[in-house]
């Protein structure tokens, strides 16, 4: 039997260990964790840490395999990695690096509504949007798409939305890739894929997807949160969702054709779940063009969820959203591979980042940033369990020079689904939540207790370490008040 | 033909009456942090993947209600390079069909299973008659195991959830 306690660790500073390229023959790069001792000691418990060593053996891949703060035991890649590869010297890119829902991640809106303003109503803003919004296993959206405005989609993004009169244009230039990846390739995309994804445009999905109205309890930059116009007290609110079976169905199908890739490139991986081939090879280039279209897929699902949620605030508080001043600040992927130009030993490189489960982070300046960004860094948003916090902060320089612009995406798990529905009674539960201001709804009781916040690791603690390691900077945190749940 | 067109499956024949319990004791969830680990045993190879096909679905949904009496038999061709990705891309079609026609697969009938071949019918009935509380997004390749000895067949997957 494996043991955690076996892979070695070489402390760095407080918030950086390294894994010895020595540990496994075949390692390429060594590992390097950011997290606190206490941190590691979850970390420990599961096979996270022999999966940063076993991404270490792609071909291609630079300076590290990373690690963020929030990682744990994924299925090949760890969850809370960041793999990075240098095109020209063969370097790989691999579906199970992106994972199966591609472009899972989050978007932030705020509101210019004060938390005492709507206290009375926050249940019925919950059982509203839980009622307006399509969530749970298999759900068919309201908003339905034919299989030519499925192809338009893939290629045009949230854009799509937005020409449906769902959102504005300020909603794009507040979206990574102002929503739209170039590169979608529709004609990558299979038949399976296009029916699967269908029938689920508009849903969060189940699991840990989900949509919650918060409040801001704590200011960490005076200065940034002026910039942002955020203050204690204020309404926001937060969607984490994806591409749903349409994602998954890609990574299925390119998991699959890509096999006989590590043969025919010679490609020695000790988890087929890593499964890759060269970024310059067709089978890469048929890949990338699918996760495109998947990316582009989840930013319009999660421009017509907010879309959604807007128009339930109206509907409840009976207002018109622009004058609640529901805003968005920002949306991030945090499953997708990217190519990006980083200095790599004094050269400039072409990279593909992988991140899977971690978060773009590029600091003030960067060129990608629109401009109302360009002197805050991007805003980068990280979503917590649902008794505990969720953190917007903003990326940074270092950021860029030592973790290719990527920093953490989440509190990540710390126990499975069945250990926590083991020890978590529902109405206990529930009824704690209520008695600290949380109203939770949410499609299956299975879900609740899955995702009980016990079952992850504390957000503060995750967020501490990237802030610390200078990764990211803290500009404000948010406690639920409700919380949709699929 | 309504049902054909409702679901743009090729339904081949009525619901088969054949016998297919799944026991208890032929397959158990174990933990993973993330994930769900699932062990099946079957005492032949076919019998394993019966198993494995109908155990997907049991611990995702229950059967609670009787609102639409669609079903379909599907037909499901798979080749594949060895036994262990057979196994895994059996799965997932069977996940993925799920999905995208909007059923439940509650029975399965394989027809053969040689070389690492597949023919089998799945028969589904239509999702709104169940509650489904996890969904599974695919089967994964991650620490997959099939062993036999002379008690027969048990294979190991990660799903990914």
């Amino acid at each position: 039997m494996f043991n955690a306690q076996d892979v070695p660790l070489e402390k760095i500073d407080d918030v950086r260990w390294r894994i010895p390229k020595s540990f496994k023959p075949g390692m390429r790069v060594p590992g390097l964790i950011y997290a606190d001792e206490k941190l590691l000691k979850d970390i420990r418990r599961d096979k996270a840490l022999e999966q940063v060593a076993n991404v270490a053996f792609l071909p291609g891949i630079v300076n590290a395999s990373l690690a963020m703060p929030d990682i744990h035991w994924g299925y090949g890649f760890p969850i809370g990695g960041v793999a990075t590869t240098d095109i020209e010297a063969g370097g790989v890119v691999s579906p199970g690096g992106v994972g199966f829902d591609i472009n899972c991640g989050v978007r932030l809106v705020k509101t210019n509504l004060q938390y005492d303003d709507i206290k009375e109503k926050i249940k019925d803003l919950t059982y509203a949007l839980f009622s307006d919004v399509p969530a749970g296993v298999g759900t068919k959206g309201d908003i339905r798409v034919t299989a030519k405005e499925e192809k338009q989609i893939l290629v045009k993004g949230s854009k799509w939305a937005v020409e449906q009169g769902f959102g504005t244009e300020e909603d794009l230039e507040c979206t990574e890739e102002n929503g739209a990846i170039e590169g979608a390739n529709p004609e990558a995309v299979s038949e399976r894929a296009y029916e699967r994804g269908r029938a689920q445009a508009g849903t969060l999905g189940s699991g840990n997807h989900f949509l919650e109205v918060q409040v801001i309890d704590q200011l960490y930059s005076r200065d940034l949160c002026d910039e942002f116009g955020l203050d204690v007290g204020q309404v926001m609110v937060m969607i984490h969702s994806g591409s749903r079976g349409f994602g998954y169905q890609i990574c299925e199908d390119y998991v699959k054709s890509m096999m006989p890739s590590l043969t025919k490139y010679g490609i020695n991986i000790p988890d087929r779940q890593l499964v890759c081939a060269p970024v310059n090879s067709p089978e890469a280039k048929l890949y990338l063009g699918a996760m495109r279209c998947a990316a582009n897929y989840a930013w319009n699902n999660r421009q017509c969820l907010m879309h959604l949620a807007r128009q339930t605030f109206e509907r409840v508080l009976g207002t018109s959203w622009q004058k609640m001043g529901m805003q968005l600040i920002y949306d991030v992927a945090h499953n997708i591979a990217k190519i990006e130009k980083y200095e790599v030993e004094g050269k400039m490189k072409l990279l593909c980042v992988h991140r899977k489960g971690a978060t773009r982070a590029f600091g003030p300046g960067n060129p990608a940033l629109p401009e109302r960004y360009k002197q805050t860094g991007q805003p980068v948003i990280i979503p917590g369990d649902m008794g505990r916090n969720s953190y917007l902060l903003v990326g940074t320089k270092k950021a860029e020079e030592e973790t290719f612009g990527s920093t953490c995406h989440g509190a990540g798990r710390v126990k499975s689904r069945t250990a926590s529905a083991r020890s978590t009674d529902l109405h206990t539960l529930l009824k704690e939540l209520e008695s600290q201001g949380i109203i939770v709804k949410a499609s299956g009781r299975a879900t609740v207790v899955e995702e009980a916040p016990a079952a992850y690791k504390d957000v503060n603690d995750v967020v501490n370490v990237v802030h610390n390691a200078g990764l990211a900077k803290r500009v404000c945190r948010m406690r639920p008040v409700g919380v949709i749940k699929g | 033909m309504a049902e054909q067109d409702t679901l743009n499956v090729k339904v081949v024949g009525p619901t088969p009456t054949w016998p297919n319990k799944l026991l208890k004791k032929n397959y158990e969830v174990f933990e993973h942090t993330a994930d769900i680990g699932l062990r099946v045993r079957g005492k032949d190879l076919q019998e394993l993947f019966v198993n494995a096909g109908l155990a997907i679905f049991q611990i995702s949904s229950r059967k609670q209600f009787t609102k639409s009496k669609i079903h379909a038999n599907i037909q499901i061709k798979l080749k594949a390079e060895n036994l262990e990705n057979l196994f895994v891309d059996w799965l997932n079609e069977l996940l993925s069909l799920s999905q995208a026609k909007g059923l439940i697969f509650h029975g399965i009938k394989i027809q053969s299973l040689v070389e690492n071949s597949l023919e089998a019918v799945a028969v589904g009935s239509d999702i709104a008659n169940y509650k489904v509380n996890t969904e599974i997004k695919a089967a994964t390749y991650h620490e997959l195991k099939i062993n036999h000895d002379e008690q027969g067949y048990q294979a190991e997957v990660i799903l990914d959830v």
